[in-house]
């Protein structure tokens, strides 16, 4: 029996979880035990309503090209939702193609161009990008280590993408790549953090190698749901995984 | 055969030669490297001597490939076939120029049955027209390596694609080979091993891909799932459904970890290998083999008279401990394993082994999709991990409830690990170069014997 509990939005699961992104999910249902709170989880995909008031986390996984150009045309009729909960400094992690989605557009592998829903301000282009003064033509794919310039914390993950993501106004990097090479290759940010928002290309995935991260994002969701307690000091008494 | 061919032949034929006799090494990419650099046109001149069935797909093609080859040899064909492991252009093209093809006894044309690595199929197709694709699953696999499941079709399409006159034999559970756009004949095999009155239908699991109609690419609806993203499937948006199957599973009686007994199309069978997903290897080479006209009979016999073949999941003696090493590589292998696992009646402990090298696939984000809190339905006792990348995987089985393991930073420990388990019982599962490590360790501690 636990007496708190969040509501967990696992946007597109089973077209966008191509990487081990439900990992995230383990992850922070494995730190709320803990700290007696549960997760309740549900799948919002094609044809499903997305209530922005029904959720304390969203997660919006990654997927492959052909399951993406579905899920974009679909993402359009919950786009408003997802900005008002965005907005509402809704607690979300967008992992490569999720993260692509939320902003402008992303051109895929082939060239074609998929609309995002442009509630976020970053755009993404691919890897034949004319503009790009390093590594055209080549997937960006190896370990990546980052550093969180707002907290210092570091984060270890996994990156393969071919995508380019270059940050909005209004938009902050994840992190500073330390090693690897991050959204684009070129100025050294990697992910995106925008009000309550992550975004990354990490798999790994990146709540099961960074708890520190994971705690944080969950010390969020709870605060906003219960703020009469003080969440981030339960979340310092239980053990943190980083590797 | 053309004066070039026959110097490419016997270039590659002595390159073998040296290469096995003299250097004791194994392989036959050298010699295809050879053949094709004297003649690039080798695979077509060659064709005329035998058919060929090419075998493609994700997981089970070695298997698969290495019954077709006893089902079709119990029918009175010579057969060729490649090794294990060499199903690139190289080593195929190495296989086909060094090996002496003597005729049928049942006095038809030789067969060369191939395993094929997917993006290799339409360098093959093109080069010697096959009289069949026989395509096994398409799941995940390091995508870091091998690309999406749409992609890696679209290749084995592009072979087919060269060869419209071919039969395209693939496993109808599997809703993508309902796809693709080629002229060829199409036959399915599947599992209708449930009755419709226990249909409970459902939708898969959100760690399975390929799982969208052909039609209007909704998420289908499973009268029933055998495992992954396949099972009968139908479409709840319009009138799309699994086709019609032309061989069948009709009956699983027991399923354990050592065997498996079952019906295809009337015909009891046994195998001598755990797993429901070998089962489906056995039933594609039931179909081949009735294809090209084998008996059930005889391909009874040919199951039956070569348990050895089923040595992929390999059973050695550890002092007490009965240990038996499966490879895993894979989200839907994992799951296939652990499902294996559940059918292990006695008390077994788990040692998971997980490298991260070109082999294994580099990105070990694919563990998060396996299922390990299925465990928990099984008799395992202890577990404990392993090898280059323990770290994540400690994480994973401790994130799935597993918080007392024992924890192997160093392969060189693999003896003391099995033998400080509590049960007689081991289970290794080991990514591909962790096997290799873990081979190595035995064989220096004298468990095992000879190379790989
Ligand atoms: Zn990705």
């Amino acid at each position: 029996m636990t007496d708190y509990n969040i509501s967990v939005a696992h946007l597109y699961g089973n077209l966008m979880n191509t990487y081990g992104d439900y990992g995230n999910i383990i992850a922070l249902t494995y730190y709320a035990k803990q700290i007696g709170v549960s997760v309740n989880y549900q799948l919002v995909s094609l044809g499903d309503h997305f209530d922005n008031e029904n959720f304390d986390f969203v997660l919006f996984g990654g997927g492959q090209d052909y399951e993406e150009t579905i899920v974009a045309k679909d993402l359009k009729n919950k786009a408003q939702q997802i900005k008002q909960y965005i907005e509402n400094d809704g607690p979300l992690l967008a992992v490569c193609g999720g993260f692509q989605l939320l902003g402008h557009y992303m051109v895929m592998a082939n060239g074609q161009k998929v609309d995002g829903i442009g509630v976020m301000d970053h755009y993404t282009t691919n890897m034949h990008d004319q503009k790009l003064t390093v590594l055209n033509d080549k997937r960006l794919t190896g370990n990546i280590v980052i550093k969180n310039n707002d907290t210092d914390e570091t984060y270890h993950g996994f990156e393969n993408h071919q995508g380019r993501t270059f940050l909005g106004a209004g938009e902050r990097a994840l992190g500073t790549v330390v090693s690897g090479n991050g959204n684009n290759g070129m100025d050294k940010t990697e992910g995106v953090i925008y009000r309550n928002v992550y975004g990354s290309y990490f798999h790994g995935p990146i709540f099961t190698r960074n708890g520190n991260l994971a705690k944080r994002v969950l010390a969020t969701a709870l605060s906003r749901k219960y703020p009469e307690i003080d969440w981030t000091d339960k979340l310092n008494q239980i053990e943190t995984e980083t590797f | 055969m053309t004066l070039k061919s026959t110097i490419a032949r016997a270039t590659a034929k002595s390159a073998y030669w040296f290469l096995h006799t003299i250097l004791h090494r194994g392989g036959t990419s050298l010699p295809g490297k050879l053949a094709v650099s004297i003649d690039p046109n080798i695979l077509t001149t060659i064709q005329k001597d035998f058919d060929l069935v090419i075998v493609t797909g994700t997981n089970g093609k070695t298997l698969t490939t290495a019954l077709i080859t006893r089902v079709l040899e119990a029918g009175g064909y010579t057969v060729i076939t490649n090794p294990s492991g060499s199903n690139m252009v190289q080593g195929i093209t190495g296989t086909l120029v060094t090996t002496k093809i003597k005729p049928s006894p049942n006095g038809k044309k030789p067969i060369a049955v191939l395993e094929v690595d997917e993006a290799n199929v339409e360098t093959i197709a093109a080069a010697i027209k096959p009289k069949m694709f026989v395509l096994t699953n398409l799941f995940r696999d390091q995508l870091d390596r091998y690309g999406e499941i749409y992609t890696t079709y679209d290749k084995i399409i592009a072979g087919i694609n060269h060869a419209p006159e071919a039969v395209v034999l693939a496993n109808g559970d599997s809703p993508i080979f309902l796809r693709g756009d080629f002229p060829n004949k199409r036959k399915y095999f599947g599992f209708n091993h449930i009755q419709a009155a226990d249909y409970q239908p459902e939708v898969a699991p959100i760690n399975t891909d390929g799982i969208l109609s052909p039609t209007d690419d909704s998420v289908l609806t499973y009268d029933f799932i055998t495992y992954a993203n396949l099972g009968k499937y139908f479409s709840a948006t319009d009138d799309f459904a699994r086709p019609k199957l032309q061989y069948q599973v009709t009956h699983v009686d027991t399923l354990t970890p050592r065997y498996s007994t079952f019906n295809i199309d009337g015909t009891p069978l046994r195998i001598e290998i755990g797993g429901l997903y070998n089962i489906y290897n056995a039933l594609t080479a039931f179909a081949v083999g009735r294809e090209f006209n084998v008996t059930p009979e005889q391909i009874k016999t040919a199951f039956e008279s070569n348990a050895q073949i089923f040595g992929r999941q390999e059973a050695i003696k550890v002092e007490d401990k009965d240990v038996t090493i499966v490879l895993i590589k894979n989200p839907v292998g994992t799951n296939s394993v652990i499902d294996m696992m559940k059918t292990e009646k006695d008390d077994f402990s788990l040692l998971t082994l997980l490298n991260a090298n070109y082999a294994d696939g580099i990105d070990t984000s694919w563990i998060w999709d396996a299922e390990f809190e299925k465990l928990h339905d099984t008799n395992m006792k202890a577990v404990a991990t392993g090898g280059e990348r323990y770290q994540d995987l400690r994480v994973r089985l401790k994130m799935a409830g597993f918080p007392d393991q024992a924890v192997y930073e160093d392969l060189k420990q693999i003896v003391t690990a099995i033998k400080a388990f509590p049960t007689r019982k081991v289970y290794i599962a080991a990514t591909y170069t962790a096997m290799l490590q873990l081979r190595e360790q035995l064989g220096a501690a004298g468990y095992i014997k000879g190379g790989f």
